[in-house]
């Protein structure tokens, strides 16, 4: 009998581990696939190329994170990484007439700033004026697309200062060596601050309390509306800084960049496996989907799949991830 | 085996049900049965094997193995519904009421009676409604939404709900829990009524008085096990407290805090239109301050108000016999209130974190080391919690969810104790819980209040109340209707008073 | 009571002297698909520049369809119940705009299709430029900066729409023309800059060094697969690069030998070419008041009863990249 439940627990254990590194494990199975039926997928330059891909979407499904955590949603991102983009395009153009071309730095200052703004103000809405997150980001989707037109003019902002563009197109050389592209270690300096943010900091615990049980967590002295705005406001910043380097990477600030981008973001972090009702799911989980549907993305690009079997691809990888979620936790229907 | 009897009028029995859940034991061959026109309870501490007893008989699990009868029939039920059919029927512990949908919908939701069938006629609807509610003598309006009912008048509803199936067999898991004393008499009454249809009942409580009071037999478990079944004519309470948790008890309630005269909270005034008149009252130090009520009384709301949930409408609070101001839970928590809530699930706990981070939510913020959080310290906090409240859990990173009532109870406490608290808001501290977490938590707001502290707490249980409290403040109708110091409460003033 | 009579004959009067002066003035509609993109806004843009519009015989609103068949169907129930006397028509599909056209016929208002065709024999005329031919100039021109042969990949539109199909026929029909050339792979990347630049890097990692030529078929999917070559560590000047529409950017791209060719789709002609024709319906005896028909001489007027004008490329290469560059300063101007 002892050693029947030892040998019970351990298989247990050894299942919880496999559970844990389910996304991990997928990912390697594709990756060794690729490996295989491609001829170049497993080089650095691939690699770096597919990291160079996700970056954009990698800084989306950050924010997304910390917003899906709180139980709530954001369908905005897309159109807030346009704005962000297209206010810092103008500040380094020398086509775009009505703004002054500054100093690089200060212009991707602003476009910043403009998006940290939006999302601001999806935050304020949603946590003082009770509107659904659904709602209110759903109008900013829209309210931030149209302000990009009006901005714009409906006209691609070009002639970008080429020191701007080396943040989308450079390289990090530290010493000499090439390293990375900038989009890259920007994204991933960006994860690692969020999950210090997230795991060493008491803003990341109110975060899980709050899509935990924002009740208990109003009780327990959490200031629940104050951290509903600023991942609101975290994820405004974050998407602006992924239309900076979308501007610098296609060297102009496009009006219509970043269309449906929500959908992958929001892909990743379910894949990533937290959870939509919010207060459970791990950051790594979503660096990990990021890198997923990139890695499927341009694996079937260089598999020469068409891009319709894709788009089922990565649809059923999600449902797919969900449903080993409820598989996994059959015994509590 | 045990439990078989003969020469009775057997409606239902289970032989021998095992179920195991990803390796726990959780019943081990326990066997049962229920004769006809009996109210049978079923007693054990919290994790005994009762609900998944009673989810085996309702078809919502099925058994490992074990037999069922009815009616001297082996029957396996694949789902709640076919129980259903068959005539079984639960009201349980949790209720689900559609909130938007009136209260004959929600008695007949999926059995509507209809025209062509097609159309939901409505007018046969809701008198099938008024008559299964007037066979139970209760007068509730089935054109109402749900929404606008009581607690108590939802568990009502639910009652008729399960008696409209014309069910044989009536599992109640708790049905008294959320219900008042004028309620619960009510809700006797109408299992007298059944009982004399000629209806079996079992009936789960933690209240053991309610259980002398209706049962006939009372069957125990405990770790899964089947341990007894006795008749209430010929058994005490402390008998069966003793059968329940294999250990004697000395007495049910712990109390050594000794009140001063110091005070430590006052209150002036507090009021919240809509919820509660303006009330007044004084807390000192080393003192258990007793609020008793019926459901619905504002006692829960008077809380709300004062730890600063809802703002209050004016009024005024001294700590110390200095002016605080209360105007979210933070500032209390700053001023060293704790609030343990009436709902652990909905507003006590986030039930998918883990012990760790419910126990440490209030004072994470305390562990700091330049901007981060001082990890040791707090896991240092976390298993003093553990220890302090021997909170059974294989670790701190356990979700809550998997623990028993009494344990997320007592990481409620945890979670409070780790904030330093100088005064204790508990609202119904014990609902729910078993026997020796109960005594747990009684010796610990004895221990409290002995520190110099203060400690009110909201109960509906009169004997709790009675037993714990330094003095008893009396709610009725949002306003204090009366006050009885400790060893002038009786029950039957209290309850005067309440009514 | 005469007094009313004599208020009711003065507004009679008011009235009718409005209704004569609106009589002198034509109203023209421009329902284009959407404005979010650079060629629609241009093409807005050369409507409101027609000495027509300027000079006030021509009272012009210029609708914006929100890349939605359906509500380009809406924008035509409000212009036919509003009495436009024309509508110039850009759908956002060869087959999504059929109804709409019914729905003007029906209201007797003229509709002067531009820049793409609708499939409806209700179409009043049709000003555009032949897709099929872009599609070849495009690629002939890419085949033979590779010197007839090697390896060509095409970045294409969103798969169905009739921009997509024609340019497709006529970059293969020109690869026909070359037996040496061999078309690597074909996929869409949606007209969109940032996922030809994906497309395009996944590419050079499957084909590293086999790619010569690059077909985009739009110039945004063009400057992406620049980008992507870029990103590589490449140079652009090895491949033969060249894109559609001539736009703003890949103008700048030729200018600076990124691109080889972009072929300027003339969206000032289709505009007011589209002006012209309507009021040659309107006008008895109307002669076109812009300059296209003076820039292409041989797209001819014929009296302005045409069924079809076809409005020809002008291919942008270094040549004449500088030229065009200040036209289009001029007209995106603000």
């Amino acid at each position: 009998m002892p050693d029947d439940a030892s040998s019970m627990q351990e298989s247990n254990k050894f299942r919880a581990i496999l559970w844990e590194l389910r996304i991990a494990i997928a990912l390697v199975l594709i990756c060794v696939y690729l490996s295989m039926a491609t001829d170049h997928f497993l080089t650095t330059r691939n690699l770096i190329n597919v990291l160079r891909q996700v970056s954009v979407n990698g800084l989306l499904s950050i924010g997304m994170t910390f917003i899906i955590l709180t139980g709530g949603i954001d369908l905005s991102v897309g159109s807030m990484l346009a704005f962000g983009g297209v206010v810092t395009a103008s500040f380094v153009s020398n086509a775009y007439k009505d703004v002054p071309s500054i100093n690089p730095f200060h212009a991707i200052c602003l476009g910043l700033l403009a998006g940290t703004v939006l999302g601001a103000v999806n935050g304020l809405v949603i946590s003082k004026m009770r509107v659904t997150p659904f709602i209110m980001t759903l109008g900013m989707l829209s309210i931030a697309r149209g302000m990009t037109y009006i901005y714009t003019n409906g006209m691609p902002i070009t002639d970008l200062d080429k020191t701007f563009l080396q943040i989308g197109q450079g390289f990090f050389e530290p010493w000499g060596v090439r390293l990375l592209p900038w989009p890259v270690v920007i994204f991933l300096l960006a994860f690692a601050i969020a999950w210090v943010v997230l795991y060493r900091m008491k803003f990341g615990r109110y975060v899980y309390a709050v899509g935990g049980n924002a009740r208990s967590a109003r009780i327990s002295g959490i200031n629940v509306g104050f951290i509903i705005f600023m991942v609101y406001a975290i994820s405004g910043f974050l998407c602006a800084l992924a239309g900076v380097l979308l501007t610098a990477r296609t060297s102009a600030g496009l009006p219509q960049a970043g269309v449906s981008y929500e959908l992958d973001a929001i892909a990743a972090v379910v894949i990533g496996g937290t959870s939509m009702t919010g207060g459970k799911g791990p950051l790594i989980g979503t660096l990990l989907g990021v890198i997923l549907i990139g890695v499927i993305n341009s694996g079937l690009d260089q598999l020469s799949v068409s891009s319709y079997y894709q788009q089922v691809c990565k649809g059923l990888i999600i449902v797919g991830a969900v449903m080993l979620d409820y598989f996994q936790s059959d015994g509590e229907r | 085996m045990t439990a078989t009897q003969t020469g009775r009028d057997v409606i239902l029995r289970m032989d021998n049900a095992d179920k195991r859940f990803h390796g726990v034991h959780a019943l081990k061959g326990v066997s049962i049965e229920l004769g006809r026109g009996e109210v049978h309870a079923i007693c054990g501490e919290n994790g005994a094997g009762k609900s998944t007893l009673m989810k085996i008989l309702m078809g919502v699990y099925s058994a490992d193995s074990g037999t069922m009868y009815l009616n001297g029939k082996p029957v396996h039920f694949l789902s709640p519904r076919q129980a259903l059919d068959a005539g079984i029927a639960i009201i349980e512990q949790e209720l689900t009421p559609i909130p938007d949908m009136t209260v004959a919908e929600n008695i007949f939701l999926g059995r509507e009676p209809m025209v062509a069938g097609l159309f939901v006629n409505y007018r046969e609807l809701n008198r099938m409604a008024l008559e299964v509610l007037a066979r139970i003598e209760v007068n509730i309006d089935p054109h109402r939404k749900m929404k606008t009912l009581s607690v108590a008048e939802v568990q009502l509803v639910e009652i008729a709900k399960a008696l409209s199936y014309d069910s044989q067999v009536l599992i109640m898991d708790e049905p008294t829990s959320a219900l008042g004393e004028k309620e619960t008499d009510i809700l006797f009454e109408i299992i007298h009524s059944l009982k004399e249809q000629g209806k079996g009942i079992f009936y789960i409580s933690h209240r053991l008085k309610e259980i002398f009071r209706i049962a006939d037999v009372v069957t125990i478990l405990r770790d899964g096990e089947y341990i007894a079944t006795r008749r209430t004519s010929g058994l005490d309470q402390d008998t069966l407290v003793s059968l329940m948790i294999s250990r004697k008890l000395e007495g049910q309630y712990i109390k050594g805090n000794v009140p001063t005269l110091t005070p430590l909270l006052q209150v002036r005034d507090l009021v919240k239109r809509g919820r509660h008149e303006p009330i007044s009252l004084e807390l000192r130090r080393g003192e258990i301050l007793g609020i008793y009520g019926l459901v619905g009384a504002g006692r829960s709301e008077f809380l709300e108000s004062l730890f600063g949930v809802v703002k209050p409408d004016g009024g005024e609070i001294l700590l110390n016999g200095k002016r605080a101001s209360h105007r979210t839970p933070y500032d209390s928590i700053k001023n060293g209130v704790a609030f343990v809530t009436e709902d652990r699930k909905n507003s006590g706990l986030a039930l998918i974190l883990s012990v760790k981070d419910n126990a440490t939510i209030t004072s994470v913020r305390k562990y700091h080391r330049g901007p981060f959080v001082n990890r040791r310290r707090e896991r240092d906090d976390v298993s003093r919690a553990i220890d302090f409240f021997s909170i059974k859990t294989p670790s701190e990173r356990q979700l809550v969810r998997n623990l028993s009532g009494g344990n997320q109870q007592k990481v409620v406490l945890g979670r409070w104790l780790l904030s330093r608290p100088t005064i204790l808001l508990m609202d119904e501290p014990t609902r729910g819980i078993d026997v020796g977490a109960k005594r747990e938590i009684y010796r610990f707001m004895s221990d409290f209040a002995s520190a110099g502290n203060g400690v009110i707490m909201v109960s509906s249980e009169l004997p709790e109340i009675i037993g714990m409290a330094d003095r008893i403040l009396v709610f009725k109708d949002g306003r204090l209707s009366g006050e009885a110091a400790r060893g002038e409460a009786t029950e039957e003033r209290l309850m005067q008073m309440a009514t | 009571m005469r007094k009313t009579a004599l208020f009711v004959a003065a507004l009679v009067f008011v009235v009718s002297i409005g209704f004569a002066q609106a009589g002198q003035k034509y109203r023209i509609g421009g329902a284009t698909y959407g404005l979010a993109g650079e060629y629609m806004k241009l093409w807005a843009t050369a409507l409101e520049r027609h000495p027509a519009v300027q000079q006030g015989l021509v009272d012009l609103t210029i609708f914006d369809g929100r890349y939605d068949a359906s509500v380009q169907q809406s924008q035509f129930e409000t212009m036919s119940s509003q009495g436009y006397d024309a509508i110039l028509f850009v759908p956002i599909d060869i087959e999504a705009g059929a109804a709409a056209v019914a729905t003007a016929h029906a209201a007797d208002v003229i509709v002067v299709g531009s820049n793409t065709r609708v499939n409806s024999d209700l179409l009043t005329a049709y000003i555009g430029s032949n897709d099929v031919v872009s599609g070849y100039m495009e690629a002939k021109a890419v085949i033979e900066k590779m010197g007839g042969k090697g390896n060509v990949v095409i970045i294409e539109g969103p798969i169905g729409q009739s921009a997509q199909i024609e340019r497709l026929e006529g970059n293969l029909k020109a690869i026909a023309e070359y037996p040496e050339v061999n078309v690597l792979e074909r996929r869409t990347a949606n007209w969109s800059r940032a996922e030809a630049l994906a497309l395009m890097e996944n590419w050079l990692t499957a084909h590293p060094g086999t790619i010569h030529g690059v077909i985009g078929q739009n110039d945004e999917m063009a400057l992406g697969a620049v980008q992507a070559i870029k990103a590589a560590g490449l140079d652009v000047k090895d491949f033969a690069i060249a894109g559609i529409d001539g736009v703003s950017d890949a103008i700048t791209a030729v200018k600076n030998g990124e691109m080889d060719l972009s072929i300027l789709q003339d969206a000032v002609s289709q505009a007011q070419g589209a002006i012209d024709i309507a009021l040659g319906y309107l006008i008895d005896g109307y002669e076109p008041m812009s300059d296209c028909w003076k820039d292409y001489p041989e797209m001819k007027w014929n009296g302005g009863k045409d069924k079809t004008y076809d409005v020809p490329w002008t291919p942008i290469t270094k040549q004449n990249a500088d030229e065009q560059w200040e036209k289009r300063q001029d007209l995106t101007a603000r």
